[in-house]
């Protein structure tokens, strides 16, 4: 029920769904496989949405594909976490290291937009200093990216999706507006405003992609609270419902439900993708190939690919392609509060303070954190106590029962980059025949430094507002990036700035997967800025001649 | 245990302006669920009811949240999460053979089923099992802590928290949209959420979740 | 915390001692009309017509100021109770601004339907009542708003007690105070009020409301993100009528009254537009009007906007007042 779009592709017959009206359907122009199209994109998440917009918007001519459905959340999406199941990448993966990654629902989404179908629109820039870490901190790696440039593709996305941030942003260099005000930040916000003021740091309202007043088509947030379930009132500025759009009326082509398996090279160079759609496997042509799948996606596509000319897989000649694999930190503080918190409602995480990002003094490790307020819907929260905890039975219940009574501050910790956090193939194959990853994971003794800092931190904090049944979770992981990092050098890096493969000049990396290291916010808003980028350095070779 | 939300139902909601079609259709058809299995054979059935009861004690009185058949149904569906510890098999292997082990585990230190036991002995071995002290030649190479974790409990809790009668429990808010909230501040209560009884005032919390719509 | 039940009983009590209230002062008018039978023909409607006393120009403006200061009582009562509801009235305090904007809203009401050149006193009273809860209501928003973490920030500014709100009911009873103060004019005499003259004085006034109005607008729609064009309006038409009139309450002897009148219309008409606009902006809210519940508490407020209405309408009384006595 509701999930036509998973049965049946929809971007064909010339024309593609609209996701902002019941119904409804926009034009779209079509390839034929056997055409050579300028782009060949896996994966229309924040990488490949993105970069799908602007090359398309550039003149190119691009076909896009995605494993995921076409949705229309007006009408498809129930406000219920089993149900919007749907919108996860649920394929199998094998987890392990000291640390075993949680995917799913946590992290990894699979549809046309991505995972920022069901992201919490968390939408921040990485502190200038991280892209330059290594020099200017003495820790991780060196982006080969300029941040003052960076600044300006963060102002682009920013734009592009209408962030509803604070007038004005504590940390950092200056920004320009953004476009839409912060929304009312709800009292599981405020009690981590009420806290870093008794703590004596700066706080702020979380700039989010949800629009605080109305957008085109695109009602005002409602404060429903199933965001991270996909958002059913298209408040959320999810690539699903700007990117994509766009893409298609500059006359890109959106393949949905087509897994990309395999691309195929010729004497050097990518010739094309081969995709399964519709009960069988396809081939498309194409001149450049961009893969653009998220942290796992991308290595196991590469590696899959693997053939006689590039026995290790594509793009691979530094053996680095799987590695180098970050998952922050998540870790959390909880706490009961007297008053009813009720922190189901408006968007889990409306209040943050990026302090002991933007602070390098009264550290024991290098990198840094943001946290944010909370909300978690009733699974995840007893998930998060079971797991935690060990809490079942009454026990479980007990605890179940304050819920509303629950606040909590939880981080986005930045983790080292370690070439011994990994993915690899394993034996074990998926649906379409294809080798399934296993993920390899492991926390380092700086990375647990930092988790331990940020618990006492956030423990103190509550404490100090009067929050009681304190304690902190502290074992989780979110975001992911690396696995196929960028850098001015062939021999440590995949890509270089341009997210163009060292080793095949046609096949190109667009995605979390190019970061050579995680910084310590989110990582959506600093994706679709690269693709930005890329977008425009691809314009710009192809005028000099030298795509 | 007094109630803390007297008389708040979320289904209440079900007909209104909270639940769209979608969750209707989603929330009905997890209503529709019989208490009876589709993927577990009887015996595994009988384990998984017994395991579900102790997880989950759910108070007497009123409807019983079949548990048990919502975690068969996942098997039967093969809904996977997306992930698995590298040392557990598929979903579907791993709850068989936990299950198995449970009960020759029964069997070896009770001499009974698992279902059969006591309350205070399932306890004791849920308990160990957490614990990571029942590996042995009845679990084979099947990491007992690692199976409570990750497959049983997660299982179990997903289940009993996806159904509208934990909801109105805990007073969760349930399903929203089209309408969502208005009211963010601490201590403000929509008309449509559900009313905290507090000491004296349980009666009036109840007349406001009757009103609840 | 209040219940549904309390806070409908709450607001029922509030409008029913603004009934009182209001029953009261119809029964405490100065002096008692004789009740005539109706007219038995158009002769005699006319005669009674001609006997009835010639309306002094200062009586005509108070009557215009009753009409202005009445529908920013309306706009406020009905701005209070959607806001206050919302704010699940958890102060009995929040039931003051009903109470007496519904009482604002009744003696306007009455002073524009009377056409004595006396000031009415129970009128007189609760102008003045109406006048010092808008600034005491004022203190305590700006109480609220210190109180929040981040304080006057603009977070607090947007989503807090709104500090101009309460300012506006100071509005209506400063507008209708003024107004029994013209009635206490002599005949051919040039009015003044506190020593000041009248119509220029009133011009200020009106021009200092609308600027002050205007400001929240102002704020509210950089909340909103001028996300349609048309809220610029409010922000762009009454500062200039209020410049207008601030050009009208200084220039002497004889202002420009021509694009003043015109200006102070179309502002009168940005005011009923406005809530025009809003009860749009409701409808394309999620759920829309069926979600009526949600949207009229966190879409646009709909009694907001005429509020510009009432302020055009006062200043169009001062320019009334400057034809009649162009040197008031």
């Amino acid at each position: 029920m509701f999930d036509e779009a998973l049965r049946k592709p929809r971007g064909k017959g010339g024309r593609a769904p609209d996701p902002m009206r019941v119904g409804g359907w926009v034009p779209m122009r079509e390839y034929p496989g056997d055409e050579e199209v300028d782009f060949a994109i896996v994966g229309t998440g924040a990488g490949g949405g993105t970069l799908a917009c602007k090359l398309a918007e550039a003149g190119f001519s691009v076909v896009a594909f995605d494993a995921g459905a076409w949705w229309r959340p007006l009408e498809e999406f129930a406000s219920d976490e089993t149900h919007q199941g749907k919108l996860y990448w649920t394929d199998e993966r094998l987890c392990d290291g000291a640390n075993p990654l949680k995917l799913g629902a946590n992290n990894s989404g699979r549809a046309i937009g991505g995972s920022t179908v069901h992201f919490a629109m968390v939408s921040l820039r990485m502190r200038p200093e991280r892209l330059n870490s290594r020099s200017k901190l003495g820790y991780g790696a060196d982006w080969p990216l300029d941040w003052r440039e960076m600044w300006n593709y963060y102002t682009e996305v920013e734009r592009a999706l209408a962030i509803a941030g604070p007038v004005n942003y504590p940390w950092g260099p200056p920004r320009p507006r953004y476009p839409y005000r912060a929304h009312e930040i709800n009292a599981a916000g405020l009690v981590l405003a009420r806290s870093c003021e008794a703590m004596g740091i700066d706080w702020s309202e979380t700039p989010l992609a949800t629009v605080s007043a109305p957008r085109g088509r695109s009602h005002p947030c409602v404060y429903r609270g199933f965001c991270v379930t996909g958002c059913s009132t298209n408040a959320k500025q999810s690539v699903l419902i700007t990117w994509i759009p766009r893409a298609v009326k500059a006359g890109a082509e959106i393949r949905d439900l087509a897994m990309v398996g395999r691309i195929e090279t010729n004497a050097g160079r990518a010739t094309g993708v081969h995709y399964y759609r519709e009960g069988q496997w396809r081939f498309q042509r194409a001149r450049n190939v961009v893969v653009a799948g998220y942290a796992i996606e991308t290595p196991r596509l590469l590696l899959n690919s693997a053939n006689a000319q590039f026995p290790d897989g594509l793009a691979n000649r530094s053996g680095l392609v799987g590695k180098y694999l970050m998952a922050q930190t998540n870790q959390a503080a909880w706490g009961v509060m007297e008053d009813e918190i009720r922190w189901y409602k408006g968007p889990p995480s409306l209040a943050i303070t990026e302090h002991w990002n933007y602070t390098d003094t009264g550290k024991d490790f290098f990198g840094g954190y943001a946290y944010m307020s909370q909300g978690p819907l009733p699974q995840a929260w007893a998930s998060t106590l079971s797991g935690n905890r060990g809490l079942w039975g009454e026990a479980l219940m007990r605890e179940m029962e304050k819920y509303n009574h629950q606040a909590g501050l939880k981080i986005v910790g930045e983790v080292l980059p370690q070439e011994a956090n990994r993915v690899t193939l394993a034996d074990e194959k998926d649906q379409y025949g294809l080798p399934i990853a296993r993920v390899t994971y492991s926390l380092c003794d700086n990375d647990q430094a930092l988790v331990k800092h940020a618990l006492d931190f956030m423990s103190k904090s509550l404490d100090a507002i009067g929050a009681t049944d304190i304690w902190t979770e502290d074992d989780d992981t979110c975001h992911l990036a690396g696995t196929a990092r960028m850098g001015d050098d062939p021999t440590t890096s995949v890509v270089n700035a341009d997210c163009r493969s060292w080793d095949i000049p046609n096949l190109w990396i667009c995605d979390g997967s190019v970061f050579p290291t995680v910084g310590a916010v989110n990582p959506s808003l600093t994706i679709q800025a690269i693709a930005c980028r890329t977008g425009d350095r691809i314009k710009e070779l192809a005028s000099q001649g030298t795509l | 245990m007094p109630e803390r939300y007297p008389g708040y139902d979320v289904l209440a909601k079900r007909d209104g302006l909270s639940w769209n079609e979608p969750t209707r259709s989603a929330i009905a058809a997890r209503l529709a669920i019989a208490d009876e299995p589709r993927f577990f054979d009887i015996e595994a059935w009988q384990t998984l009811k017994a395991v579900c009861d102790r997880m989950v004690p759910q108070p007497a009185g009123r409807a019983q949240v079949p548990i048990a058949a919502m975690v068969d149904r996942k098997l039967a569906d093969d809904a996977r999460d997306g992930f698995r510890p590298a040392s557990l098999p598929p979903q579907r292997e791993a709850w068989r053979r936990g299950l198995a082990a449970l009960d020759a585990t029964a069997r070896a230190q009770h001499e009974a089923r698992f279902h059969t036991l006591a309350a205070a002995d399932q306890d004791r071995l849920l308990k160990a099992m957490q614990q990571g002290k029942l590996d042995g030649p009845d679990w084979n190479d099947l990491p007992a802590a690692t199976f409570f974790g990750a497959r049983l409990a997660s299982d179990i809790l997903s289940a009993y928290y996806s159904h509208p009668l934990a909801w109105s429990e805990m007073g969760f808010g349930g399903p929203a949209s089209p309408r969502g909230y208005v009211r963010m501040g601490a201590n403000r209560r929509d008309p449509w959420e559900a009313a905290e009884a507090k000491p004296g005032s349980e009666a009036e919390a109840r007349r406001e979740n009757d009103r609840v719509r | 915390m209040a219940t549904d039940r309390e806070i409908l009983n709450g607001a029922l009590g509030a409008l029913a001692i603004g009934a009182a209230g209001a029953l009261l002062c119809g029964r405490t008018k100065p002096t008692r009309r004789k009740r005539q039978p109706p007219p038995r023909s158009a002769m005699e409607r006319a005669r009674r017509e001609a006997e009835r006393p010639p309306q002094a120009p200062t009586v005509k403006a108070a009557r215009r100021l009753n009409r202005a200061a009445g529908l920013i009582a309306l706009s406020t009562l009905l701005d209070s109770a959607v806001e206050h509801y919302r704010g699940s009235f958890h102060n009995k305090a929040m039931y003051t601004p009903l109470v007496v904007s519904a009482l604002t809203l009744y003696v306007s009401y009455h002073g524009t339907g009377d056409r004595r050149p006396a000031v009415h006193r129970f009128r007189d009273f609760t102008y003045l009542v109406s006048a010092a809860t808008g600034f005491v209501g004022t203190a305590f928003h700006i109480f609220n708003i210190r109180k929040r973490p981040g304080g006057f920030s603009w977070q607090n500014l947007f989503y807090g007690s709104p500090l101009g709100a309460p300012a506006s009911i100071a509005l209506a009873g400063l507008l209708g105070f003024y107004s029994e103060r013209l009635r206490d004019n002599e005949l051919k005499r040039s009015p003044k009020v506190f020593g000041l003259r009248a119509g220029r004085a009133l011009a200020a006034l009106a021009g200092i409301g609308m600027v002050a109005t205007s400001a929240e607008a102002a704020l509210l729609h950089f909340r909103g993100a001028y996300h349609d064009p048309f809220m610029y309006a409010p922000v762009v038409v009454p500062p200039i009528a209020a410049a207008l009139l601030g050009d009208t309450a200084l220039s002497h002897p004889r202002p420009p009254r021509r694009l003043t009148r015109w200006w102070l219309r179309l502002t009168a008409l940005v005011g009923f537009a406005g809530a025009g606009f809003h009860i749009f902006g409701v409808s394309r809210n999620m759920g829309g009007w069926r979600n009526w519940r949600q949207n009229v508490l966190n879409g646009p407020p709909i009694p907001a906007p005429p509020s510009f209405t009432g302020l055009a309408l006062a200043g169009l009384a001062a320019l009334g007042l400057l034809d009649d006595h162009p040197d008031s």
